[in-house]
């Protein structure tokens, strides 16, 4: 159907599914309801085709269809959506297969009571790669909000899990703090 | 052009509070730690192999099938 798909378009396609299956199991908590997502983002990422200007950033387009398909499907199915609110946190940390840190459950669990919006702007300028502007662009808010988002949820985070500096005695720490500072 | 209206929502938005970049007063080891927590675990699945049936649809779709 879309006449303008490149060659080598599907390739591209396929090399974002993975960050696009991770970041919709970070939005909805449910694996295989993400896996129904990226399909979604997929379909309608082929067939508006055309509304994609070539050139321009493939990920951040994906990563904004996938998070307005979640949002509205979830505006749609409020009641539905109160539930799975409820059983996120339990979802999430029963996920089987993985690592098996408890750090990383409690982190997992922690992240997941999180406001949609701060999980959100965390996962997406913390983990896939946006940069503040994108980030932005592709949850259509302002820049200002973004970081807002992003440091309401790290405090959030490090109330939650009780974390403090004392917590941190790997020496790798000490080297991301003079190197991030 | 992007990049205009972006400065403009940021300048827009721009209260202190929120420009201030990261933290918070949160000690940048703080932050590098969940810094690494959340990129592991997003990681964890996008390394994962992709599912058939993604692959599927998306060869479906290159043959000019509409689904």
């Amino acid at each position: 159907m879309p006449r303008n798909a490149s060659p080598g378009l599907t390739d591209e396609l396929v090399a974002q599914i993975g960050s696009l299956r991770a970041f919709a199991v970070s939005l909805c908590g449910d694996r295989e309801r993400a896996d129904d997502l990226v399909q979604e983002t997929l379909y309608k990422a082929w067939n508006h085709l055309d509304s994609f200007k070539e050139g321009t950033n493939l990920k951040a387009w994906l990563f904004t269809i996938l998070r307005n398909t979640f949002f509205s499907e979830r505006r749609k199915r409020k009641r539905e959506v109160e539930d799975a609110d409820g059983s996120l946190a339990a979802r999430l940390s029963s996920r089987p297969e993985q690592h098996g840190h408890m750090d990383m459950k409690d982190f997992q669990e922690a992240l997941s009571e999180l406001p949609d919006d701060q999980r959100e702007a965390l996962i997406l300028v913390g983990a896939a790669g946006f940069s503040y502007e994108e980030a932005a662009e592709i949850s259509g808010c302002a820049v200002g909000t973004i970081k807002s988002r992003v440091n309401r949820a790290r405090n959030r985070l490090v109330e939650t899990l009780e974390l403090g500096d004392e917590d941190l005695k790997e020496p790798d720490a000490v080297a991301a703090m003079t190197k991030s500072a | 052009m992007a990049v205009d209206t972006t400065k403009r929502a940021e300048r827009h938005d721009g209260s202190d509070a929120a420009e201030s970049p990261p933290g918070d007063g949160m000690s940048p080891a703080l932050q590098a730690h969940i810094g690494r927590q959340v990129r592991a675990m997003f990681d964890d699945v996008a390394e994962e192999p992709i599912p058939d049936h993604l692959l599927r649809l998306l060869q479906d779709l290159d043959r000019g099938g509409e689904k």
